[in-house]
């Protein structure tokens, strides 16, 4: 689960990793309330590619909850 | 009702338009951004969407797109955000209120200082040494409106694009009459800010704005909720949320995004062709009325928004615009909220009446106008003889 704290960063993320392959979803941040309320990316796969996805593309990362 | 006052607000909306605020109100009433539930999530995506397709026709990113009330708003955001003390701005002296109304407020509060550089009608490069020669080492910001409301000038924002990157100046360009009409990169032009009346070009209903900002915005001028962040009591960094506290407009952004595909649908091309037609006939007949004086880029350039002012010999703008809405034509008159354009052009005291035709207006509403116009004219003249 990677926690992104807004719901543009959480969207544009999902669709930039959708473009990648990747299975994503955008879901409200249920995991924890450290960042306040937010929006997260649901997705499996190698995290290291993901974040270097994620980060290439600006997208601010907030947390890494890995299940 | 001939409604000819589209540079106001479009008077006509295309379906689409009308079914996308239907949409909102009937299937989407959630709150976007704030809560986890699908309707919730399904009206993120819908603002989302927006966000993407504004950026598309602008050439921006989709995060600097930010949803604001109105294009006024979006404005002061920029002004009021990124001046300091002792910063210097220049503005054109075709401006709206929008732009000049907050800059000589943050003058008269002794926190900037501004000059207003001289728009030579039809000679752009004569503008752009008007603003150059206004340049001082501590100017930060130049506004230029793209097209006027009152003549449909367009201004060289290419030019001057250039002329405030070379000098490390901020550039913002108040697009509410073009945007829609008149294709606008940002990034290939070199734009900072980006100021947007989506309820005009774009068919959207009233009640939205847009701002695009490609470059940072120090302070804010309304601070709240955003969904994001909630346990700070600092306003959230990033954008669009720093700049979109309290819920959105999400009838009026899905109305910009039904008039984005209406845009894309028809054509921008096609669109300015038809409005641009209009001016130009609609021009060439006020001219050959004996007793009418015109003013508009688009009598004489190849360019122009699509605005034509006009005033008859002998009336005020507004009892013009009287005599005319009696007759069921719908324009506007006065100053236009432009004071600084019609010193410009000389009419600050009567005004002009206003013609501004959309995509929806037949060349037909034209030879109504003029029948119109030569019949108020006629009565004049009788009521001269009495």
């Amino acid at each position: 689960m990677i926690i992104t704290g807004t719901i543009t960063y959480a969207i544009r993320g999902r669709d930039i990793l959708r473009k990648h392959g990747y299975s994503a979803n955008m879901e409200k941040t249920k995991s924890t309330l450290n960042h306040g309320c937010g929006y997260s990316i649901s997705v499996s796969g190698n995290i290291d590619e993901i974040t270097e996805i994620l980060r290439s593309s600006a997208i601010k990362i907030l947390d890494i909850n890995k299940q | 009702m001939i409604y000819l006052d589209n540079a106001a607000t479009t008077g006509v909306k295309p379906l689409g338009v009308k079914k996308a605020v239907a949409n909102a109100i009937n299937n989407l009433s959630a709150n976007p951004g704030r809560s986890g539930h699908m309707v919730a999530q399904r009206a993120g995506e819908a603002i989302y969407k927006t966000r993407q397709q504004v950026a598309d026709l602008f050439s921006s990113g989709s995060q600097s797109v930010v949803f604001t009330p109105n294009c006024t708003q979006a404005i002061n955001y920029v002004i009021k955000g990124v001046l300091q003390e002792g910063d210097h701005v220049i503005i054109s002296s075709m401006e709206h209120n929008a732009v000049a109304r907050p800059i000589h407020r943050l003058k008269t509060d002794g926190v900037i200082d501004y000059d207003i550089a001289q728009v030579i009608m039809g000679d752009s490069e004569a503008t752009i040494r008007s603003f150059e020669r206004l340049i001082r080492p501590n100017t930060k910001l130049i506004i230029s409106l793209h097209g006027s409301n009152v003549t449909g000038e367009l201004m060289p924002i290419k030019e001057l694009a250039k002329c405030c990157r070379d000098r490390g100046i901020l550039f913002a360009v108040d697009a509410a009459q073009t945007a829609g009409v008149i294709p606008i990169n940002m990034r290939e032009i070199g734009i900072d800010f980006l100021f947007i009346a989506p309820h005009k070009g774009l068919y959207a209903p009233m009640g939205t704005g847009i701002l695009i900002a490609e470059k940072p915005i120090e302070k804010t001028i309304i601070e709240g909720g955003t969904g994001s962040y909630s346990n700070l009591l600092s306003q959230p960094d990033e954008l669009p949320d720093r700049l979109e506290s309290g819920t959105v407009n999400l009838p009026g952004i899905m109305g910009i995004s039904a008039g984005i595909d209406f845009l894309n649908n028809v054509g921008i091309d096609k669109i300015y062709s038809h409005e641009k037609q209009f001016c130009r006939v609609l021009c060439d007949e006020l001219k050959s009325i004996s007793g009418v004086s015109v003013f508009s880029a688009l009598a004489e350039a190849e360019l122009g928004a699509p605005v034509v002012s006009f005033n008859i010999d002998g009336l005020t703008s507004m009892e013009t615009a009287e005599l005319l809405s009696k007759k069921g034509i719908a324009v506007r008159a006065g100053l236009h909220c432009a004071p600084l354009a019609h010193l410009t052009i000389g009419t600050a005291d009567i005004g002009t009446v206003r013609v501004s035709p959309s995509y929806f207006n037949k060349h037909s509403d034209i030879f109504l106008l003029k029948r119109a116009i030569f019949d108020i004219k006629k009565a004049k003249n009788i009521a001269k003889r009495y």
